[in-house]
């Protein structure tokens, strides 16, 4: 690790490195920058579609006194603080036994684990929800399992309702990220690891303290990735509740409600108030910002 | 001896459940969906687990509803130029971040990874206005346009070069390559799983992409498959079997592409060099 | 440039000269391919007889889909890009209106309103003109499974004057003697409560568009029944729109009670021919209850910034405003019921059906649909009722009404701003 993690900084002016940069950064520029600061602007502007007027501050004053933008804010918590930790985990766990050469059928359990983000969201959604109803198939088999005695509230009691949505995402997105993992692993010299188990190192502490310190910028990315998923939340809990639809709460008592989907709201589905909408999203800006900041300080912390 | 090779396979027994059950979960919603397309609307609904006997009504259904070759052609095209262009310039960026790093750039490049902060759907009305003054609305350049330099795409190749071997780099100069031969020639064979794993997410993205191609193509003859099977699914009365035919054919590519490309995750990234 | 560029350039204009020389062509937006869609192709074809230049070019898009898109071009100001004609459903009608005003063209000096169901050209007026082509209709009804209420001793006659009481009632004679629900039904959907509430003349809005929750005798009236809906367990929980269709398509429920332009898939189920029926929805017992109420509709609009203006609101006045064949055609193909009152004067409407036991179920219908309260549907229905939605599940728990409308109350007036 050590003899390829200190990157010499170049204060000097290089050629290169602009060529190699630039146009990259001049698409961004025009396509990202350029609408960020027009839709920075319109944060300060209120009213209704086009009938916008500055306003200042008041965007801000509104989303003290919001509830619904408070019930966003700490169910996006929730999934954020509960989700990302289980996914990674069981992506890195996964991508490790796949990346062992002398498992059988590889091909065909990668290509599995990796199907559910490619699964069209329509479909995804419809087998879902059907899935959860009360009488559908995890509450039958759980019945018919024992494991419960009466059927589990998914759609009408908050805490399940988000449980439901956690294991949604995390069926969806963990093959996802098993493959940066995997790609990562191809890095990794094989030999090292034979060493370690010549030596009589068990699985578990090969995994601890060899898989995981070499992958940690790509574990950084994904967890930096993720983060950014999840606190812009919104496909699952949009169609798998009704959140997204013009009649229907985000689930019960608005629990699956999310940034995201708050902000889709305001600029789609209600009377349409672009300005609130953007400072709203600025509040993402801002907590994905800290959050990757802790994330990149903590990655750095341990080089040491 | 014999405890330590029962051990090890009872724990091998183990693994294999473990990822049995991963597989057969993930694989499940997708069995459904090929065995859904063979069923009627209401059996779809009342989620029968069997084949049925409506997949050639569905399937007709589906190809006179819609213009199939236009459709998947539109998709292909979109998703065929946003991959390489995405692919290219962003893995030359990430290169250049991470090798060419300088004070300046390095405040750049704080700043590109805040751009993937902003929520999309805050972003759509700018980017309409913009590319209403470029001329692009309803074509498929405006589709490919914003997507090509990825800040999340460059994020992931600078994070991959950090474990690019310096002593090939340097060799490399040594023998007086130029720099973009080092990038072409030396980085990118030897950067083959990234460029594999970046590649699938790339054409994933580009194929399933829906915000964003929904706002800017306006007619018929330029969606996308999946604008497509949006719209089947929103009847009052939706015909499913006609939405899982068309979920399924859109499914087949990026699990294709993925075959196709799994393989580099296998070969070891040394063995290509030597 | 080469010769053929410029031959093909050359070609190209003289392309764009026919075009222009030519009548224009009216695109429309919509959704629903074998509804909307298909009634609007319809449509075109109609006109286009006695205009043989008319073009119509009908995109569909998915209900969402097509207010996302209409949204992002209204608010970047730009009308090309646009459609002619856009369907708009009538909760969303005064949330375009007013917000992008001068978007849409006033159609009142040209249509002639007086045939149309009175609500649905009130909830297209603003400043005293109207913008709207009214299209279907979302008269509800209660469709029952005759067979399954007969089993529990009910028969037609006994269910044409119900009160919701008396339905809940009803309902668990139903369950004990079938074994079935009366309905299926989704906490974290508020249309019923909606269907309840107009259908005693009441909205989230008072007359002039002002937030009215506390106090709102309609809508606590409505609330009260869905608690009582709720902790009496008549109902099979459904989660979503497929679910719900599932619901009583599979024959897993007694009822359901909603706007007609479920018909068509009440009628998907051939084999249940003959045990379905009518009945008007049951009342309220507050001031001002009818058996009648509505639930969704949609309704064309014509784009002010429209290059082919003129030709799609003629267009639409002459189908849609005048030509009766043409709603008894959409009604026989599509099961559409249209909202001008005089097609049910025409052939279709007086016809029968076998699969409601030849009950003239559409003259029925639109009996129903001149009666209809009108309410002022606002700016803001989305918002409230995502609030509303949200806070339903708590009435199972038996909680006060009271304390949930107040509840609803405070989060309203956060958004209604």
């Amino acid at each position: 690790m050590s003899a390829i993690s200190p990157r010499r900084l170049k204060p000097r002016f290089d050629v290169n490195g602009w060529l190699f940069v630039g146009p990259a950064l001049a698409l961004i520029a025009t396509f990202m920058v350029f609408p960020i600061l027009h839709s920075f602007w319109m944060s300060f502007q209120t009213g209704l579609g086009v009938r916008l007027s500055f306003a200042g501050l008041k965007n801000t004053y509104r989303l003290f006194n919001d509830p619904l933008f408070f019930t966003a804010l700490t169910n996006t918590f929730i999934f954020f603080l509960v989700q990302v930790p289980i996914m990674l985990t069981l992506a890195l766990v996964t991508a490790s036994l796949l990346n062992n050469p002398d498992l059988k059928f590889r091909g065909v359990l990668r290509t599995a684990i990796f199907l559910p983000c490619v699964t069209s969201l329509v479909a995804y959604s419809v087998l879902f929800k059907s899935m959860f109803v009360a009488n559908g198939l995890i509450n039958t088999t759980l019945i018919g399992l024992g494991i419960v005695d009466v059927g589990i509230p998914w759609m009408t009691d908050p805490f399940w309702c988000r449980t439901m949505i956690i294991i949604a995402i995390t069926w969806r997105w963990t093959g996802y990220n098993m493959i940066f993992y995997l790609a990562a692993m191809q890095n990794i010299d094989r030999s090292v690891y034979e060493a370690a188990r010549i030596d009589g190192v068990p699985t578990w502490a090969r995994f601890l303290h060899l898989t995981v310190p070499m992958l940690k910028p790509v574990i950084l990315f994904t967890t930096v990735t993720s983060t950014i998923g999840t606190l812009q939340l919104f496909d699952e809990v949009a169609t798998i509740t009704g959140g997204g639809s013009a009649s229907g709460a985000a689930g019960p008592g608005n629990s699956a409600l999310t940034l995201s989907l708050y902000i889709y709201n305001l600029t789609f589905k209600f009377a349409p108030n672009y300005g609130y909408a953007a400072t709203v999203s600025y509040v993402i800006v801002f907590l994905v910002a800290v959050l990757s900041f802790l994330q990149f300080y903590a990655a750095r912390e341990r080089k040491a | 001896m014999t405890s330590y090779g029962l051990k090890q396979r009872l724990s091998s027994v183990a693994v294999y459940i473990f990822l049995g059950v991963m597989a057969f979960l993930s694989i499940f919603p997708f069995l459904w969906m090929i065995i859904g397309a063979t069923n009627t609307t209401s059996d779809i609904i009342k989620g029968k687990m069997s084949f049925g006997e409506a997949l050639v009504v569905n399937a007709t259904t589906f190809f006179t509803q819609v213009d199939a070759p236009l459709i998947f052609w539109n998709s292909a095209k979109i998703t065929i130029i946003a991959t390489v262009l995405t692919l290219l310039i962003s893995s030359l960026a990430g290169y250049g971040f991470e090798i060419f790093a300088s004070r300046f750039r390095e405040k750049l490049y704080t700043l590109m990874l805040l751009t993937l902060m902003i929520p999309f759907a805050a972003l759509m009305i700018p980017l309409f206005m913009l590319m209403k003054q470029f001329g692009l609305i309803n074509t498929h350049l405006a589709v490919v346009l914003p997507t090509v330099a990825s800040a999340f795409i460059i994020f992931y190749f600078r994070q991959s070069t950090k474990a690019f071997p310096h002593e090939l780099r340097d060799a490399a100069r040594v023998d007086g390559l130029k720099e973009w031969q080092i990038f072409f020639l030396i980085y990118m064979p030897v950067m083959r799983s990234t460029y594999a794993a970046a590649f699938i997410i790339v054409f994933m993205t580009a194929w399933n992409s829906y915000l964003w191609p929904l706002i800017v193509l306006q007619s018929n003859d330029m969606k996308t498959i999946t604008l497509v099977i949006s719209s089947l699914g929103s009847a009052y009365y939706p015909d499913y079997g006609a939405v899982m035919i068309g979920t399924v054919l859109a499914t087949i590519p990026t699990l294709f592409v993925f075959f196709a490309m799994q393989r580099q995750f296998v070969e070891g990234m040394l063995g290509s060099v030597k | 440039m080469n010769r053929k560029t410029v031959a093909l350039a050359f070609a190209g204009a003289s392309l764009i000269a026919i075009t222009a020389a030519q009548a224009a062509e009216v695109t429309v937006w919509c959704w629903d391919p074998n509804f909307n869609v298909a009634i609007m192709k319809e449509a075109g074809e109609v006109y286009a007889k006695t205009h043989p230049d008319f073009k119509l070019n009908v995109v569909d898009f998915a209900k969402a889909d097509i207010e996302r898109k209409l949204q992002t071009g209204l608010a970047s100001g730009v009308a090309d890009g646009m459609p002619d004609i856009v369907l708009i459903e009538d909760y969303g009608a005064q949330k375009f209106l007013q917000s992008f005003p001068d978007s849409f063209a006033p159609l009142s000096d040209k249509v002639d309103y007086s045939g149309f169901a009175p609500y649905k050209v009130a909830l297209a007026t603003l400043d005293d003109k109207v913008y709207s082509m009214p299209f279907d209709s979302g008269v509800t009804g209660f469709y029952y499974r005759k067979d399954l209420l007969s089993q529990a001793g009910f028969q037609p006659a006994d269910l044409q004057d119900l009160t919701w009481d008396k339905y809940i009632e009803i309902a668990k004679v139903v369950e004990e003697k079938t074994g079935k629900k009366m309905l299926a039904y989704d906490p974290n959907d508020a249309g019923l409560t909606r269907i309840i509430m107009q259908s005693a003349g009441g909205w989230y809005f008072d007359k002039d568009g002002n937030l009215s929750i506390e106090g709102n005798v309609a809508l606590k009236a409505a609330l009260e029944v869905i608690q009582k809906i709720q902790t009496a367990n008549i109902f099979r929980p459904a989660a979503g729109w497929a679910d719900w269709v599932g619901a009583f398509t599979g024959g897993e429920v007694a009822s359901v009670t909603t706007g007609v332009w479920i018909t068509g898939t009440v009628k998907s189920q051939p084999e249940q021919s003959g045990n379905w029926g009518i009945a008007p929805i049951p009342k309220l017992t507050i001031e001002g209850a009818t058996h009648y109420s509505n639930l969704g509709g949609s309704s064309w609009y014509v784009l002010a910034g429209s290059a082919a203006k003129d030709e799609a609101i003629d267009f639409l006045n002459e189908v849609y405003a005048k030509d009766v064949n043409f709603y008894q055609k959409i009604l026989v193909d599509r099961g559409a019921v249209g909202s001008l009152l005089a097609a049910r004067d025409g052939e279709a409407y007086k016809s029968t059906d076998p699969f409601f036991s030849n009950e003239p179920i559409w003259q029925t219908f639109s009996d129903w649909l001149s009666k209809v309260p009108s309410v002022n549907y606002g700016t803001f229905t989305n918002e409230v009722d995502s609030v509303v939605a949200a806070h339903q599940p708590e009435l199972a728990k038996g909680g006060s009404v009271d304390d949930v409308l107040k509840a609803i109350d405070e989060q309203a007036q956060t958004l209604v701003q």
